[in-house]
């Protein structure tokens, strides 16, 4: 599609969306019915078993609801609570520094995604299968060795710290520490999985590009910077969306490290954490569902953001 | 309600037998009640009754004695198929509630006193009046501090089928090493403080410490509490107990344990936790309960260690606290469900349980396999304890509060803030949630 | 990267007296290699394994048909409402998971699917993130193609099945890890949906092994991980060795 000159005078302007406008009912005739029926089972799918569970959420986030059923309506008093309830924003806060930690590891990703692709890497499949080990193993066991590791008197890392002279700290014990603790893990494990889709992404790379710049004379690094970035940022918006989505997801991890005796659990508190909390534990559902709504609100700004600025770096063949 | 293909009904002619008889001679050879069945009361089933139910429990280590009860069970029964659902602690609770829910509960399941009043009052579980009516359970014959925790307003919906109380481990070789002698029956606080700071400081270069105790209510700070005389939440369930001065000091001692160095500190206790440092032989005593038998029969320690009485303080006191078998309110299987209830409860039953199981039946007299399971550690400490037991403090929605002292309770013994505001503060925000159950 | 699963293997050697002591050993005094076959004891293994097999080939394969067909109609071809069906199927992303944990129990328990495989596999058929993927996928790449063969006179589901399919395989195959892994791992839905122990998959008996207060055996349940682990570790390297090893981009010569 032709893109007109930002100055181009207002009437042209405006043909050129019509231009689009009319090509896209076009479009739309010429499909047909199609695009419905590939559409139509997931749509149906998504709708009864996730849209419909979120409309009851919402309408139970304006109502008290008993712990087995049966609600009074209270209007926005849940809302009301939870706006001036400090733990929101200490679990807003937490969430985020988690969020920012993870996504340290999309530039990593990026370079050992590329660095696997390297055509006529030996053992490229026994790396591949290494990084992506964190990402299969079970949950439980990861945590349980994780927990080990952090140990504050006799877990490893604590002990490499002290030969080089540092004290380490507890931790999982230390409020503030103990979700930076956390996101390493979460980076950890997710590397694995943006490496793949990364890696996917590389294939649609055209080797052409490559030779040419070899003839050119570009350095790998050149190379990496000029091409393998700039074509691979569709596969890098993805993975970030999606890192950024499951980040504030932060539960069953936090939940799973710090163990859920720990004294400073009601200071390390994440979004969902609040949310399970009130749900499950306190057995306040209305509240719990206010937090849902709360936490949908706020990913789905964030995510609407990222779409935003999506079309400023993010290139479309 | 749904009907999964799973179950099948009981059979009508079962059904009907079982409700036309007035009169029901107790098969199962309890009392020789000849007690007239009201018609919602209890009466024996016929022993061809056939149904299949669910029986959910969260403890996989007692799976084996509770396969041994089902087959006793079947041997009266045996056209019962008794399905036995197992689901993780953590899990246990997400998935009775969301069952509750939706009125889908298992025919028999475990309820703890945390969570007991919560599924009582809003109706959820079957009382058990008629089988005491009719003498096929008789109250009596366990803990009655457990058995009014699962009393709500004068109506009893189960008895406990195990218990736990809590003593003091304690690791013979550390005192002998630290020069000290080791626990007796007569212990106060004060030999705790002392003999604890002594063996800290005498070993503090190995790394060992006096005693660690998991700072949490059951094993720690509600003992301490009972025994300055305090209460946790008041005789009618209305108000928190915590702005008091007892409270305050069975919650100081430990406060005071840890700024001492007689015990590990806060962050020490929270990663590692306390029977890990008792069972790694780094610390000398360990509040710990009945259950810990397990693990510390299985660790390092296992051959120099032993138990004894908590220490007292004003008065002797331990937390007891007991799992209970209720039956579902809305089973489809009532009938089967309370058989098994009725059966569990048994002697025999419970005298199976405690010949296989770590955990201390609750019938009076069965526990002897227990106590003699650990040659050389007088576990009879428990058994003895039961006679100042406290039952665990709980109320409708135990978790909201339990929550509050999660919060505030750890920075008071750790010292970070005073005991006084920390406990007033508590109190009412305690008070404020019992108010509204 | 690897060092916590050598103390996985590690741990799932020794004997939990050793693994209860805070000081690490290095290595076991005696490698206890019937761990192994305790958790073969301890659980339905075979059976539950049998269960986490199908219920993750049965969701991964809906997964697959479902979302390569909804992603490419997101991605190419035009319709009203497009736009908001897609930030629709986002969103749902956007919520805790536990907070559809009751509304799908009851929707389930309406269909009569309590207790079912039905049940376990039904809200798992959907999935917004792979959804998302394949759109993704789908847009990197080229329309030459596609546009050479609707002048050919080939109808959309041709398009779709012959040109688009064989061009997205290195993204189908991620599409079929990441359902396959999740569908493997996941816990909470199977745990709560079904009441018989032999119908759980792995992941919900791997939890039962982790008891409460009682005396937990961790080398078991490390050994069970491991154990648990190997099936999706070997779908890995056969799918990551077939489909992204020499993928040439040749689509358009």
């Amino acid at each position: 599609m032709t893109r007109l000159r930002p100055n181009a005078p207002e009437g042209a302007r405006l043909s050129a969306r019509a231009l689009r406008a009319g090509a896209e009912a076009h479009a739309r005739k010429r499909d047909g019915l199609w695009p419905w029926l590939f559409v139509i089972p997931l749509l149906a799918g998504i709708a009864l078993f996730y849209l419909w569970p979120i409309l009851q959420t919402f309408y139970y986030s304006f109502t008290e609801w008993g712990v087995f059923g049966g609600s009074t309506w209270t209007g926005v008093d849940n809302y009301i609570r939870l706006v001036s309830d400090p733990d929101l924003y200490s679990a807003l806060g937490n969430t985020l520094l988690y969020t920012g930690i993870v996504l340290l590891g999309i530039p990593l990703a990026v370079w050992l995604a590329s660095l696997l692709n390297t055509p006529g890497l030996r053992f490229a499949s026994f790396y591949r299968v290494l990084f992506f080990l964190p990402y299969i193993a079970m949950p439980t066991a990861i945590a349980m060795v994780w927990r080990i590791i952090f140990n504050g008197d006799f877990g490893i890392l604590n002990y490499l710290l002290s030969l080089v002279g540092i004290d380490g700290p507890y931790w999982v014990s230390t409020p503030g520490i103990a979700i930076v603790a956390v996101a390493v893990v979460g980076l950890w494990s997710s590397l694995g999985f943006s490496m793949i889709v990364l890696g996917a992404g590389l294939t649609n790379i055209s080797p052409e590009y490559y030779e040419a710049a070899e003839l050119d004379g570009a350095s790998p690094w050149r190379q990496f910077t000029s091409i393998t970035v700039p074509l691979l940022t569709p596969s890098i918006f993805f993975v970030t969306i999606i890192t950024v989505i499951s980040s504030f997801q932060l539960f069953d991890l936090l939940y799973a490290i710090l163990g859920s005796q720990n004294p400073i659990l009601p200071k390390s508190l994440s979004l969902v954490y609040l949310f399970y909390q009130a749900g499950f534990v306190t057995n306040e559902k209305g509240y719990a569902a206010a937090i849902a709504m709360v936490i949908f609100v706020l990913i789905g700004f964030v995510t609407f953001l990222q779409f935003r600025f999506q079309k400023k770096w993010v290139s479309v063949d | 309600m749904t009907h999964s293909p799973f179950r099948r009904r009981t059979s009508r002619w079962a059904t009907a037998l079982a409700a036309g008889v007035g009169l029901t001679v107790a098969i199962t050879g309890c009392s020789t009640g000849e007690t007239p069945a009201e018609s919602e009361g209890y009466s024996a089933p016929d022993s061809d009754l056939t149904a299949e139910i669910t029986y959910a429990f969260w403890d996989a280590t007692q799976q084996d004695a509770i396969e041994a009860n089902i087959a006793g069970f079947n041997e009266e029964y045996p056209n019962i198929t008794v399905n036995l659902d197992v689901t993780p602690w953590e899990g246990y609770w997400t998935k009775v509630q969301t069952q509750a829910t939706s009125d889908t509960l298992p025919d028999l399941f475990w309820l703890n006193g945390p969570n007991f009043q919560l599924y009582a009052s809003n109706g959820k579980v079957e009382p058990i009046t008629g089988a005491v009516d009719a003498g096929a359970i008789d109250p009596a014959n366990y803990p009655e501090s457990l058995v009014d925790l699962y009393n709500l307003d004068g109506t009893q919906y189960g008895v406990p089928k195990d218990f736990d109380t809590i003593g003091l481990w304690f690791n013979k070789e550390i005192f002998e090493q630290a020069g000290v002698e080791t626990p007796t029956a007569d212990w106060t606080w004060d030999d705790l403080k002392s003999a604890s700071q002594t063996i800290s400081d005498e070993l503090s270069d190995e790394g060992i410490y006096g005693v660690a105790a998991g700072m949490d209510g059951q094993t720690t700070y509600y003992n301490t509490i009972f025994q300055a005389g305090g209460e946790v939440v008041s005789e009618d369930g209305t108000t928190s107990g915590y702005d008091s001065d007892a409270d305050r000091e069975g919650l100081s001692l430990w406060t005071d344990l840890i700024a001492s160095g007689a015990s590990p500190s806060m962050p020490q206790l929270t990663d590692t936790p306390a029977d890990q440092w008792f069972t790694s032989g780094k610390v000398g005593m360990f509040y710990g309960g009945s259950w810990a038998r397990a693990a510390i029969g299985d660790s390092e320690v296992k051959d120099v260690v032993d138990v004894a009485p908590l220490p007292a303080g004003k008065e002797q006191a331990t937390v007891i606290h007991g799992v209970s078998n209720v039956v579902a309110a809305n089973s489809d299987n009532k009938q089967a469900a309370q058989a098994l209830q009725v059966y569990l409860a048994s002697e025999e039953a419970q005298t199976e349980q405690g010949d296989l199981g770590a955990i201390i039946p609750a019938f009076t007299g069965t526990q002897a396999a227990f106590a003699e399971s650990y040659p050389g550690v007088n576990l009879q400490v428990f058994l003895d304890a039961t006679a100042y037991a406290r039952p665990l403090p709980v109320s409708k929605n135990s978790a909201a509060w339990n929550a509050v002292e999660a919060e505030l309770l750890p920075d008071v013994f750790s010292g970070a803030t005073d005991v006084d505001t920390a406990t007033t503060d508590l109190a009412a925000q305690m008070t404020a949630l019992l108010a509204k159950e | 990267m690897a060092f916590p699963f050598l103390w996985q293997i590690i741990m799932s050697l020794s004997t939990n007296a050793e693994l209860q002591s805070v000081v690490p050993h290095f290595w076991p005094s005696e490698p206890q290699w019937q761990n192994y076959a305790t958790v073969f004891e301890r659980l339905p293994f075979l059976s539950q394994l049998r269960t986490s097999v199908l219920i993750t080939i049965i969701r991964s394969g809906a997964q697959i048909l479902l979302c390569t067909l909804a992603g490419y109609a997101f991605a190419r071809m035009h319709f009203r409402g497009r736009a908001i069906a897609l930030a629709l199927v986002l969103s749902i992303l956007m919520v805790p998971s536990q907070v559809y944990l009751i509304s799908q129990y009851q929707i389930v328990q309406g269909f009569g699917w309590l207790n079912t495989l039905a049940g376990i596999v039904a809200p798992g058929l959907f999935s917004a993130f792979g959804t998302f993927l394949m759109r993704t996928a789908f847009l990197n790449l080229p329309t030459e193609l596609e546009e050479a063969a609707r002048l050919d006179g080939a109808s959309p589901l041709r398009v779709f099945w012959s040109v688009m399919l064989p061009l997205a395989r290195p993204s189908i195959a991620v599409l079929a890890i990441t359902s396959a892994l999740w569908s493997w791992n996941e816990l909470l839905w199977p745990l709560v949906v079904s009441t018989y122990q032999e119908q759980m998959p792995l992941s919900a008996g791997l939890a039962t092994l982790v008891s409460d207060k009682s005396n937990t055996d961790y080398p078991v349940i490390m050994a069970a991980s491991m154990l648990a682990m190997a099936p999706i570790l070997i779908l890995f390297i056969i799918l990551q060795r077939r489909v992204m090893d020499g993928l040439a981009f040749s689509g358009l010569k």
